[in-house]
C-alpha cells in the first residue's frame, strides 16, 4: 500500500479509537450528571409555606408559633383571591343563561387549579387524602402549577401531529370580578407561597406520606439495607468456605472440575431467572414465608452474588504468598490452624473487596426481588418482621414510581432523589472496594 | 499437659485427629457442594414448573406462532414475537457495543499513557456497578421524551431506546475484558510488528487483535449474556408491545422481550401459581437459562482452545 494511504488509515484508526473512548466518557457524564443534579433537588430545594405546614402536621418539625404567624400573613395575602372567587360565583348567577353556561366550566377549572396551587379554600371541609390538604409544597412545582391557573391547554391539530398550545384564560374573564386574580397570582406568587431554601437530609430516613407525595424514602432505604445485608449474611459464609475448599483442599479431579463449572454457570444465570427460582423454590416449595418476604428476597439475592464472592475470595487466597503457608506448616501448625490464623487474615482485605462489591450488586438488583420481596407501597419493616413481611426497596420502587404511580409527573423529584440515592449507595460501596484493593496491592508490593 | 504441647502423640490421639480432620474436610466439601450445586437446583425447579406448560401446549406453537393471548379462553401462547423482540434488542445492542467497546479498549491499552489508564480503569469498573434500574429510569424519563419530542418518533419507548441503553450498560464489561485480553497479548508481539515497519493501526489490527481474539470473543459473549438477561432496562424502555416490527429492522417500533414479559406478567404471581400463564413464564425462564448455558459453554470452549494453542506455541 502507498505510504501516504497507510498513514491516513493509521490516523483514522487512532481518531476513531479516541472518539470511542471519549463518547463513552461523555455519555456517562450526560447520563449520570442530570440524575445527580436533579437528585440533589430532593434534598435541597425551595420549599413553600405549605411544606412548612405539612412538616409540622405530619412530622412535628418546625416552630409552631412562627408558622402560625406566617400562616396568618399568607392567608391575608391570599384573601383577595378567595374574595374574588366568591364574588365571581355570585356574579355568575346574575349572568344571562348563555354566558353563564359558557363561563361555568372555565371558572371551575380555574378554581380547581387554584386549589391545587394554594390548598383547599378556607372554610371548606378538609379532603380525605393527605395530598389534597396542602397546596404545592415545592416552589418549582408551584411555578408550574401557576401555568394551569393562567393558561388553558389546547391542542392544535392543523398539522400532522397535535401541537400543545397554551391559551391565556384572562381575556375570557376580562371585566369580571375574577380578572384581578390572574394578575395577582402571576405577579405575587412569592407572597402567596413564601418560598425559602430548605436542606432536607431527612429525605433519606423519613417515611413516605400518601404514596410519596410528601415525606422521604426511609422505608425503601431500610428495605434495601435489609436485603443487601441479609444476602451477605447468607452468601459470605458459603462463598468463603467454598473458596477455601477450592484453593486449599481440592485436587484436580472430575468432581472439582464439575463443581467449578457449576459455579461458572451460576454466574451466567440471568437475574430474572433468579426471581422465578426464588418464587418457585423458596416461596412455593420451601414456604420460608407465606408470600413475598425480606428473607425470601435475601435468599434469592444471596445465590445471585455467590459466584462473585467465591471468585474474589479464591483470588485473594491464591494471592497470599506461598511462603506464609510453608512457614506456618513448618512451625508445626496443622492445616486448619494455618488456614484460620495465617491464610485467612492475609487474604481478608481481598475477600472484603469481593464482599463489598457484591453488596453493591445486591442493593441495586431489581429483577430477583420483584416476585420474592418487593412491594410497591408499605410501611417500614421492623427487624422482627423480616420473615413474614414484604418490603419496599429503592430499586423496585424507583421502577414503580416512574411507571405505575398515579401522578408520575408530580413526584419527579422523589424519583430523581431515589435514583441518585441508589447510585450513591452503590458507588460508595464500590469506591470502598477500590480503596481496599489499592491497600492490598501496596501491601503485596511490600 | 495439654495434647497440643506434646510432640509425640499416642496412636489413639492420632486416630481422633485424623477423624476430626476428615470430618472437617467433608464439612467443607458439603458446604462447597451446596454452593456449587445451587445452579442445578435452579435448573431443576425452573424446568419443573415449565414442564406442565409443554405437556399441555405444543412447543412448535410456542416458538413459531404469533398469537399471544394468555388471558383468553382458551388461552393462546404463541411467543414468536417475544423471542424475536429479545433477539432484535440483543443484536442491536451488541452491534453498537462491541465495536465501540473494542475501540475504547484499544485506546485504553495502547494509546493513552499509563497514568490515564490507571485512572480510567476504576472509573469503568464503577460504571459497570450502576444498577440497571437507574439506566432504565434514564431511558424512560430522559431518552424516551427526547426521542418523542425532539426527533419526532411516534413512541419514545421502542427497540432503539432499549438497545442503546443496553449497549451503554454492556460497554464497561466489554471494555474491561477486552482491555485485559489486549494487555495479555504481550509487548514482544507489538515491538516485533513495529520493528518490521508497521504503523500503529496495522500492528493493532493485524497482530494484536488476532492474538487477543479469544479474550475479545469472551468479552462479546459476556456482553450478549448481559443484554439477553437484562430485565429492567428493556421492561422500561422497549414499549412492551407484543409485535414483530414491520419491517423487522424498524427499530423505532416498540417490542417486547422475554425478560420483560416474565417481569411484567408475573405481577400477580400469588394468584397465578399453577395456571398455564404461570407455567409459560417458567418456560421462557428456561429458554433464557438454556441460552446463557450455551453462551457459557461457548466461552469455556474458547478459553480451552486458547490454552491449548498457547501450549502448542
Amino acid at each position: 500500500m502507498h505510504l501516504r494511504m497507510r498513514k491516513i488509515v493509521d490516523r483514522c484508526f487512532s481518531i476513531s479509537a479516541y472518539a470511542a473512548s471519549t463518547a463513552m466518557t461523555l455519555l456517562v457524564i450526560f447520563i449520570l450528571g442530570p440524575i445527580f443534579m436533579r437528585g440533589i433537588g430532593a434534598y435541597v430545594f425551595q420549599e413553600t409555606v405549605e411544606n412548612r405546614r405539612m412538616m409540622l402536621d405530619q412530622f412535628g418539625r418546625g416552630d409552631s408559633e412562627a408558622l402560625t404567624k406566617e400562616w396568618q400573613t399568607v392567608q391575608k395575602n391570599r384573601q383577595p383571591i378567595y374574595a374574588a372567587l366568591q364574588a365571581f360565583e355570585k356574579e355568575l348567577e346574575g349572568y344571562p343563561a348563555q354566558k353563564r353556561r359558557a363561563l361555568r366550566k372555565p371558572f371551575q377549572e380555574v378554581r380547581q387549579a387554584l386549589t391545587d396551587l394554594l390548598g383547599p379554600e378556607p372554610g371548606k371541609p378538609l379532603p380525605a387524602l393527605t395530598r389534597k390538604i396542602y397546596g404545592q409544597t415545592r416552589w418549582d412545582r408551584a411555578q408550574l402549577k401557576v401555568k394551569d391557573v393562567l393558561f388553558e391547554v389546547t391542542w392544535d391539530y392543523s398539522g400532522e401531529r397535535g401541537i400543545k398550545v397554551l391559551k391565556p384564560r384572562a381575556p375570557l374573564f376580562a371585566g369580571t370580578a375574577l380578572a384581578p386574580v390572574f394578575t395577582q397570582v402571576e405577579t405575587q406568587l412569592a407572597a402567596l407561597m413564601q418560598p425559602r431554601w430548605r436542606f432536607y437530609p431527612q429525605f433519606l430516613t423519613d417515611r413516605s406520606i400518601d404514596a410519596h407525595f410528601f415525606g422521604g424514602i426511609g422505608a425503601e432505604v431500610l428495605g434495601t439495607i435489609y436485603l443487601a445485608l441479609g444476602a451477605m449474611l447468607i452468601a459470605v459464609p458459603l462463598g468463603v468456605i467454598a473458596a477455601i475448599y477450592f484453593q486449599e483442599y481440592a485436587h484436580d479431579g472430575w468432581i472439582v472440575g464439575f463443581l467449578r463449572t457449576c459455579v461458572n454457570t451460576l454466574a451466567g444465570v440471568p437475574s430474572i431467572v433468579f426471581g422465578l427460582f426464588g418464587l418457585a423454590f423458596f416461596i412455593n416449595t420451601l414456604s420460608v414465608s407465606p408470600g413475598k418476604s425480606v428473607i425470601a428476597g435475601a435468599l434469592t439475592l444471596s445465590l445471585l452474588v455467590l459466584p462473585t464472592i467465591i471468585r474474589a475470595s479464591e483470588e485473594a487466597i491464591a494471592s497470599v504468598p506461598r511462603t506464609y503457608k510453608e512457614a506456618a506448616l513448618s512451625l508445626g501448625a496443622g492445616q486448619w490452624r494455618t488456614i484460620l490464623t495465617v491464610i485467612l487474615p492475609a487474604a481478608l482485605p481481598g475477600i472484603l473487596t469481593g464482599i463489598v462489591i457484591s453488596m453493591g450488586r445486591a442493593a441495586g438488583e431489581t429483577a430477583p426481588i420483584i416476585f420474592t420481596a418487593a412491594v410497591s407501597v408499605g410501611p417500614m419493616v421492623m427487624p422482627a418482621e423480616i420473615f413474614s413481611q414484604a418490603t419496599p426497596a429503592l430499586s423496585w420502587n424507583l421502577y414503580n414510581l416512574c411507571t405505575e404511580h398515579e401522578a408520575v409527573e408530580q413526584i419527579r423529584h422523589v424519583q430523581y432523589g431515589m435514583a441518585a440515592t441508589l447510585v450513591m449507595i452503590v458507588l460508595a460501596l464500590n469506591v470502598t472496594a477500590i480503596f481496599l484493593r489499592a491497600r492490598v496491592a501496596r501491601k503485596l508490593k511490600g | 499437659m495439654r495434647t497440643s504441647d506434646r510432640i509425640v502423640l499416642s496412636p489413639q490421639e492420632i486416630r481422633t485427629r485424623r477423624i476430626f480432620s476428615a470430618l472437617g474436610r467433608s464439612f467443607l466439601l458439603a458446604v462447597t457442594a451446596v454452593a456449587a450445586l445451587a445452579v442445578l437446583i435452579i435448573i431443576f425447579f425452573i424446568a419443573r414448573d415449565a414442564v406442565p406448560f409443554f405437556r399441555e401446549y405444543n412447543l412448535r406453537d410456542f416458538l413459531f406462532t404469533n398469537a399471544w393471548y394468555p388471558s383468553h379462553q382458551p388461552a393462546q401462547f404463541g411467543a414468536k414475537a417475544i423471542f424475536v423482540g429479545s433477539l432484535i434488542v440483543t443484536l442491536t445492542s451488541v452491534i453498537i457495543a462491541v465495536p465501540v467497546g473494542i475501540l475504547a479498549a484499544v485506546c485504553l491499552s495502547d494509546m493513552v499513557s499509563f497514568n490515564i489508564r490507571q485512572l480510567l480503569k476504576p472509573v469503568i469498573e464503577l460504571l459497570a456497578a450502576i444498577p440497571s434500574v437507574v439506566w432504565g429510569f434514564f431511558a424512560l424519563v430522559v431518552m424516551a421524551p427526547f426521542l418523542q419530542d425532539v426527533l419526532g418518533v411516534e413512541s419514545g419507548a421502542n427497540a432503539l431506546n432499549a438497545s442503546v441503553i443496553l449497549a451503554i450498560m454492556a460497554l464497561p464489561t466489554i471494555v474491561s475484558v477486552s482491555e485485559d485480553a489486549l494487555q495479555a497479548a504481550g509487548r514482544e508481539l507489538r515491538e516485533g510488528s513495529y520493528a518490521l515497519g508497521a504503523t500503529r493501526a496495522e500492528t493493532l489490527i493485524k497482530v494484536v487483535l488476532p492474538a487477543a481474539m479469544s479474550g475479545i470473543f469472551s468479552a462479546a459473549l459476556l456482553g450478549i449474556m448481559r443484554a439477553v438477561g437484562e430485565t429492567m432496562v428493556v421492561w422500561m424502555a422497549s414499549g412492551n408491545a407484543t409485535q414483530i416490527p414491520r419491517p423487522f429492522y424498524n427499530l423505532l417500533q416498540p417490542v417486547r422481550t422475554l425478560t420483560a414479559t416474565i417481569a411484567g406478567d408475573m405481577g400477580e404471581a400469588d394468584q397465578m401459581t399453577g395456571s398455564a400463564h404461570y407455567h409459560v413464564l417458567f418456560a421462557m425462564g428456561l429458554s433464557l437459562l438454556l441460552f446463557s448455558f450455551l453462551c457459557n459453554m461457548a466461552g469455556e470452549w474458547i478459553v480451552r482452545r486458547q490454552r491449548k494453542r498457547l501450549r502448542g506455541m
